[in-house]
């Protein structure tokens, strides 16, 4: 498996830039006390955190090719997959649309339009709430569009 | 690795937790047979094949599994290498997520005393 499962990649978003003792990357990431620490144990092993026994952060000498590793598009695409694929089995509380809208050109530029609104609006509250809110209590939302014909190829294609 | 040690391997995948007594149980092989075979003893037919019943057992408790094993045969002969590539990086992460709630379990040692 290339890259970071959603779990790990949780684990190091928690610890940013930041030094945490474990029961702070725990209350961060609200995984179970079990899971947290395996996860942060996988990635003492592959040498992506380091730890003084108390504390834990991310390593300073990340080798660039695990930053690829890490960074990747292919692997980070594979991770919001994960994500998306958790958002539509949520038992409770799932809001989820999709559709196949027909749209004309008009219709269209507002659309994109209002994405970028709503893309700048999630910004403004992230940034404005970041510092506050635990990782365990943000919210993932996601967006995508594209043409039904494309996409059906695509798929026929096999990529 | 022999097909000893792939048998125990598969087997322990299958049930991770479990005490030399309860696979002595299950495979009806002597608690203390059992203690040596994980500990690299030669194994005999007649207990490969216990081991192996096991883990057919249970693998036939899930109906999903022979399923899974036919799509990736086809998977094997019809879809791209790219595609394929996307198919395992989907069922690694799957193992993988599940995994973390089963590997190592955390020794609490606040309350323990020397005795």
């Amino acid at each position: 498996m290339k890259g970071l499962s959603s779990l790990e990649r949780a684990v190091l978003e928690c610890l940013g830039k930041k030094s945490l003792t474990y029961d702070e990357v725990q209350f961060q990431s609200g995984l179970h006390e079990n899971v947290c620490f395996n996860i942060l144990q996988a990635l003492i092993i592959r040498g992506i955190i380091a730890t003084d026994g108390m504390r834990y952060r991310i390593s300073d000498n990340l080798s660039p090719l695990i930053q690829e590793e890490i960074n990747g598009m292919s692997a980070k695409l594979a991770e919001s997959m994960e994500i998306i694929e958790a958002v539509l089995d949520q038992p409770d509380g799932r809001n989820f649309k999709f559709a196949k809208i027909a749209m004309d050109a008009r219709d269209e530029k507002i659309f994109l339009a209002m994405l970028s609104n709503l893309e700048s609006f999630l910004l403004d509250a992230h940034k404005k709430a970041e510092p506050m809110v635990p990782l365990k209590d943000r919210k993932v939302v996601f967006w995508g569009v594209g043409e039904v014909s494309t996409l059906m190829h695509q798929m026929i294609r096999g990529r | 690795m022999s097909l000893q040690k792939k048998t125990l391997f598969r087997y322990r995948q299958y049930f991770p937790q479990e005490t030399l007594r309860e696979t002595s149980a299950r495979t009806g092989i002597q608690i203390t047979r059992v203690f040596r075979l994980f500990n690299g003893k030669t194994m005999k037919v007649g207990e490969l094949e216990a081991f192996e019943a096991a883990v057919n057992l249970r693998i036939a408790e899930n109906p999903n599994m022979s399923l899974l094993s036919e799509a990736v045969e086809s998977a094997g002969a019809i879809l791209t290498n790219e595609e394929l590539a996307k198919v395992t990086d989907y069922v690694q992460r799957k193992v993988k997520a599940r995994s973390f709630s089963r590997m190592y379990i955390r020794n609490d040692y606040t309350n323990a005393s020397i005795a």
